[in-house]
């Protein structure tokens, strides 16, 4: 139950620094001094659950929520 | 070509003269295809888009300068590799490839196709893409080339489904793209090449089914590629392109066959052919009888190739592995190390299971941004990477082969 409630609050940790900038995993899991490995789990049930999405600068992945995702590919398209 | 009109493209028609295939040629054959479709009423999403591509090319021979900017979107729900961002600066003046995106398509391995496969694919990407294909690209995936935002998922749904919307025999997937697993790749293997030493069909599909994770998302250091090749002769480049390649190679001794070696002298030298080609000088022949010191062989398949009758590799078949290969296009190419030496056949999908996920762990902890897992056995020394696989130090673990030698006196530092 502990655990649940601490996976949960880590999702919602991970959402509230995606919702500010695109993340790559790597980094995010330094930051919130997580084990990369247990991030890549949480970071791909925020996709799979519509709530994050992947973004690319061209050269690099990055990790994003859904919304920041729309605006930077409205910015990118020009619209 | 004459009922359909085509932009006016003085520098690009350059581009299709000579004897040599010409893309410029297929963009214009393909634009001329798009128009007759349309006018047969199938619908098409993207109506143009080879058209408009011969405008941005022309514009930016005649601009000495680029009009594509990459980035932005790189997935269909849940995947996070597959599709390559592309948008061109010109939306004003050529908005049919506004955006022309690219997605990367998991080929068969050792692309075998059936041609109702093929036509599946075109009639799928000539509805919902520019109908243009690159087959294949260096990776060795089928390209499509150019498609908008919103026709990404439609796209994928519609080769998922490619069996019963288009009568493809099977459904196709997206391949990888990003710091995620390459799409593997293999030679044609055991289904055509009796050089074949292990099966490298099996290998790649094995390798592509259990690694759907790691192919489909992206969370790596950077890329890792793996290509199965059956045979020294390595058609598909493993060592040279692959961060971990499996080139089959054989225990035992060459298989020979005196009499088809006798047939074989009545129409090549083989003292000039053959012989004096060996770069160990292990070959010997006195008229009568080919001789082999199997010993002073590198498996360079130089005299299996030019007498492939006659020449036959070992009976006791496998694989090596090699580490850390990767062929960027400016500078920093590496072929590849010698991880392990031998793998049996019969255990070699296995075994290379186990050593990629040990691999991929210590790579994924240790590797930096932008870092291919050669150069981090660069930067942290093959003694440590031998630890992660388990395995020992062997002298054909060569640096440069026949050169530098890996050795270590762990036993005289301690």
């Amino acid at each position: 139950m502990t655990e649940e409630i601490n996976k949960e609050e880590l999702k919602q940790k991970v959402l509230e620094h995606l919702a500010k900038k695109p993340w790559q995993v790597r980094d995010l899991a330094k930051v919130l001094r997580v084990k990369k490995r247990e991030l890549d789990k949480i970071v791909q049930e925020l996709i799979n659950e519509g709530k994050a999405a992947y973004w690319s600068s061209g050269s690099t992945t990055y990790v994003t929520t859904k919304e920041k995702l729309e605006e930077m590919e409205k910015k990118r398209s020009g619209t | 070509m004459a009922d359909v009109e085509l932009p006016e493209t003085p520098l690009l028609d350059e581009l299709e003269k000579g004897p040599w295939p010409s893309f410029i040629k297929e963009i214009k054959r393909a634009a001329i295809e798009q128009e007759k479709a349309m006018k047969a009423g199938k619908k098409i999403k993207l109506p143009g888009a080879a058209k408009g591509l011969l405008k941005v090319l022309e514009l930016a021979y005649e601009e000495k300068r680029t009009h594509w900017k990459h980035g932005g979107i790189v997935s269909v729900i849940g995947y996070g590799g597959g599709v390559i961002g592309r948008y061109c600066d010109l939306e004003d003046k050529v908005p049919e490839v506004w955006h022309f995106h690219t997605m990367r398509i998991n080929m068969p391995a050792g692309w075998f196709y059936q041609t109702k496969a093929l036509r599946a694919i075109c009639d799928a990407w000539e509805k919902w893409g520019s109908g243009l294909t690159n087959f294949h690209g260096s990776t060795g995936d089928i390209i499509l080339l150019g498609t908008r935002t919103e026709y990404l998922q439609p796209m994928t749904n519609a080769l998922a489904y490619l069996d019963k919307l288009y009568g493809s025999p099977a459904p196709f997937d997206i391949g990888g793209s990003g710091s995620d697993l390459r799409t593997p790749s293999a030679c044609m293997g055991p289904a055509l090449c009796e050089f074949a030493c292990y099966d490298t069909l099996k290998a790649c599909y094995e390798f592509t089914m259990r690694y759907q994770n790691e192919l489909h998302r992206p969370m790596w250091p950077y890329k890792f590629k793996i290509k199965c090749s059956g045979c020294p002769n390595d058609c598909v480049a493993a060592k040279a392109r692959s961060d971990f390649a499996i080139i089959g190679t054989w225990k035992d001794e060459i298989q020979i066959d005196q009499e088809a070696v006798r047939e074989y002298a009545k129409v090549i030298d083989i003292e000039k052919q053959v012989v004096k080609k060996c770069p160990t000088g292990a070959i010997s022949w006195d008229g009568k009888e080919l001789k082999i010191d199997n010993r002073e062989c590198i498996r360079c398949m130089h005299c299996i190739n030019v007498m492939p009758k006659a020449l036959k590799p070992g009976k006791e078949r496998g694989a090596t592995i090699l580490i850390g290969g990767k062929a960027p296009f400016v500078d920093g190419a590496i072929i590849g190390w010698v991880a392990v030496p031998f793998i049996p056949a019969d255990e070699l999908i296995e075994k290379c299971c186990e050593m990629l996920e040990a691999i991929w762990e210590w790579w994924d902890e240790e590797g930096k941004f932008r870092e291919r897992v050669g150069e981090l056995i660069w930067r942290k020394g093959m003694d440590e990477f031998l630890k992660v696989i388990g395995q020992k130090a062997d002298v054909r673990m060569v640096y440069a082969p026949r050169n530098n030698p890996f050795i270590f006196w762990r036993e005289l530092q301690e």
